[in-house]
């Protein structure tokens, strides 16, 4: 028997830590576990991807997972994004749990895939921890539990054992946590799942690179400013939003956004570019006169 | 200090954006900020000398966000290669394949790693040299590239992924952050400076005035990293602005060898509210909090400042 979890989320979820809350939660129920997150050369905010494999013998399978039993998509804006591409390899047999506030929008175009269940925990965070940026505890509840394997206790221990590892140390904040992992675990149904074949990996065939002059195989950009094509906005849970009766135009937001995203008109009215903002709110905070105001990411706010 | 540039207030800042967004840099990321403020007082003709780091993550293939030029070194080399780039571009305006007015300013972009440590010798090199450059260090004071490991720039106190408090070692960090100005300072260049963007007139003024010198112009950014540092994104600036306050990160210059302080808060506050605000910080305060630990703090701060006071 193995099950083969795949987490994909954004930095700055907690999506490592969820993968080690479900190994570690197996572990303690006395299965042979492996956990591992895979990072890109990117940060806080993007896409990345973290693996549990759960077994009852010894896992000989490395390396990432490419046909997944439980997807778990910690923000639903990454269903859509190419570079994260959670629906890979995942079939009808896969349970997908995707964390979203807007349930229409995701289950028409998703119904066919799998077994597709929809969370909030975004909202159950926010709720009882007061923030809903880091999600761990409760993508690392919600996969314990769909594995049909785990106890709720034991999940609540690992969430307390991981947080601690990672620095927490607040007795408080571990404690909300727990809640939100026992609120997400009860909240889905637990399954039996059923072992596919391994998959093998092996190349049999060595690929030979031709020499290319330095020119075309070194990186080389000859472009002034082409990144503005990748779009950050997708990196928001928040949105900060201008009330433009209030502002002032003092500069301030301008001044100390650090990745330059809002420009001034001709009368020195602020604009958030929301195709790049990447919602670390620090104009929000700043604005003297708090004429922005924050907004949780949905459908309707998407332009 | 009287204004010898025109930077008086915010509002004469460059509306001009020299690094375009997209970039994979962390949301609320302090050493992306200053450099945004930086880069806009250069204008666009730079070549960046980018030691390996976060900010290599800026130019991601096939993407720049600059509108000037960028080339990658590794991590103990920036400064060789910041000679190799002026000198082609000397060699190119003496020939005439450059007009004067076209020539770039070569900037090396390097963390703290880097600077304070592996690139340590060929800094030295380069400023012994006289090389006509811009050294803009963003430390976030660990490796953060790399998964925030210990660096010399690491504060004493501090916790990092090599430097974890334990019984034996309750601070955490044990050494105390290295004196890189006054490293460089012993170097003799022209102008060396801190700055912090949180103080983006300052920052935009010591800039200014150092586009007046030729040789070596370094510039120490303090780069609040919530990612490493362990706090919210938004609260950046505060903490930039809570370790000018605390008397942690000083706001200097040094003309020819001459040291000026350029902000000198007129009360400083109690350091544990700068400290407070970081995760990396959280064991001098919980489970119990560290007074000896807290003490030392405070007593580096203000023996720091003791040798300012007249
Ligand atoms: C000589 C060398 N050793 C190690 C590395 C691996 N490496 C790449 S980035 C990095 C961390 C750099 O830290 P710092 O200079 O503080 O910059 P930051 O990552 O904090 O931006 C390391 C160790 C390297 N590129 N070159
Ligand atoms: S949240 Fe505000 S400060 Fe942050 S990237 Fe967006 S506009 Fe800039
Ligand atoms: S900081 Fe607030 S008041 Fe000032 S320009 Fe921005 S939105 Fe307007
Ligand atoms: S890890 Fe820190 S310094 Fe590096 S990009 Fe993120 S916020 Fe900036």
């Amino acid at each position: 028997m193995m099950i083969r979890i795949r987490f994909h989320g954004r930095g700055g979820h907690g999506i490592k830590t969820a993968s080690r809350i479900a190994g570690t939660a197996a572990s303690m129920e006395g299965f042979n576990v492996q956990d591992f997150p895979l990072y890109g050369a990117e940060r806080r905010g993007a896409p990345l991807t973290a693996y549990t494999r759960i077994s009852d013998g010894t896992i000989f399978e490395r390396g990432i997972i490419s046909s997944p039993d439980i997807v778990i998509i910690a923000d639903d804006s990454l269903i859509e994004d190419p570079m994260a591409d959670p629906l890979n390899g995942a079939d009808t047999n896969t349970i997908i749990i995707i964390n979203t506030n807007r349930p229409h929008d995701i289950s028409e175009g998703l119904a066919a895939r799998g077994r597709v269940f929809l969370i909030d925990a975004t909202e159950i965070s926010m709720s009882v921890i007061g923030k809903g940026s880091a999600i761990s505890a409760a993508m690392g509840a919600a996969a314990c539990r769909v594995t049909g394997l785990i106890n709720k206790a034991t999940v609540e221990k690992a969430v307390v054992k991981e947080l601690t590892s990672i620095g927490i140390s607040s007795e408080e904040i571990i404690r909300k946590n727990v809640e939100v992992a026992g609120t997400c675990f009860d909240s889905l149904p637990s399954f039996e799942i059923i072992t596919r074949a391994e998959t093998s990996q092996l190349l049999t065939k060595t690929i030979v690179l031709p020499y290319e002059a330095p020119a075309i195989s070194t990186p080389n950009v000859i472009a002034s400013g082409n990144i503005i094509e990748r779009k950050t906005g997708k990196w928001r849970t928040f949105r900060p939003v201008i009330n433009y009766d209030k502002c002032n135009h003092c500069w301030i937001c301008f001044v100390w956004c650090p990745d330059g995203v809002i420009s001034l008109d001709d009368k020195e009215f602020p604009h958030i570019d929301y195709d790049h903002c990447k919602g670390c709110l620090i104009c929000y905070e700043e604005c003297p006169i708090k004429a922005i105001t924050v907004e949780r990411e949905s459908s309707s706010n998407e332009q | 200090m009287e204004s010898d540039t025109k930077y008086k207030r915010l509002k004469d800042l460059s509306r001009e954006e020299f690094i375009l967004p997209g970039t994979t840099v962390c949301g609320g990321c302090g050493g992306l900020e200053a450099l945004r403020l930086f880069h806009k007082v250069l204008g666009k003709n730079v070549v960046f000398v980018n030691a390996a780091g976060c900010f290599t993550l800026l130019a991601l293939f096939p993407y720049s966000p600059f509108r000037g030029s960028w080339l990658y070194t590794n991590m103990a080399s920036a400064p060789a290669g910041a000679q190799g780039v002026r000198d082609a571009l000397d060699i190119l305006i003496a020939s005439g394949r450059l007009k004067p007015e076209d020539d770039m300013k070569v900037v090396v972009l390097a963390g703290d790693g880097s600077t304070y440590d592996m690139a340590l010798s060929s800094t030295s090199g380069a400023i012994f040299r006289d090389l006509d450059f811009y050294y803009f260090c963003y430390d976030n004071e660990a490796y953060g590239n790399t998964g925030m490991q210990m660096s010399s720039a690491s504060p004493y106190g501090s916790m990092t992924t090599t430097s974890k408090p334990a019984h034996l070692s309750t601070a955490g960090t044990r050494s105390h952050k290295k004196d890189i100005f006054e490293i460089w300072r012993a170097h003799k260049p022209p102008y060396i400076a801190t700055i912090s963007p949180r103080h983006p007139v300052d920052l935009s003024e010591k800039v200014s005035r150092s586009m007046q010198y030729k040789g070596p112009k370094l510039f120490i950014a303090f780069s609040p990293c919530p990612t490493g540092w362990m706090y919210d994104p938004s609260l950046t600036v505060k903490i930039a602005r809570l370790a000018v306050d605390t008397g942690i990160w000083a706001l200097k210059e040094a003309i020819n060898g001459e040291v000026k302080h350029t902000y000198i808060p007129s009360k400083f506050k109690p350091v544990e509210e700068y400290l407070m605000t970081q995760g990396r910080f959280n064991h001098l305060f919980y489970p119990v909090r560290q007074d000896k630990i807290l003490e030392d703090i405070r007593e580096d701060i203000n023996s720091y400042w003791e040798q300012y006071k007249k």
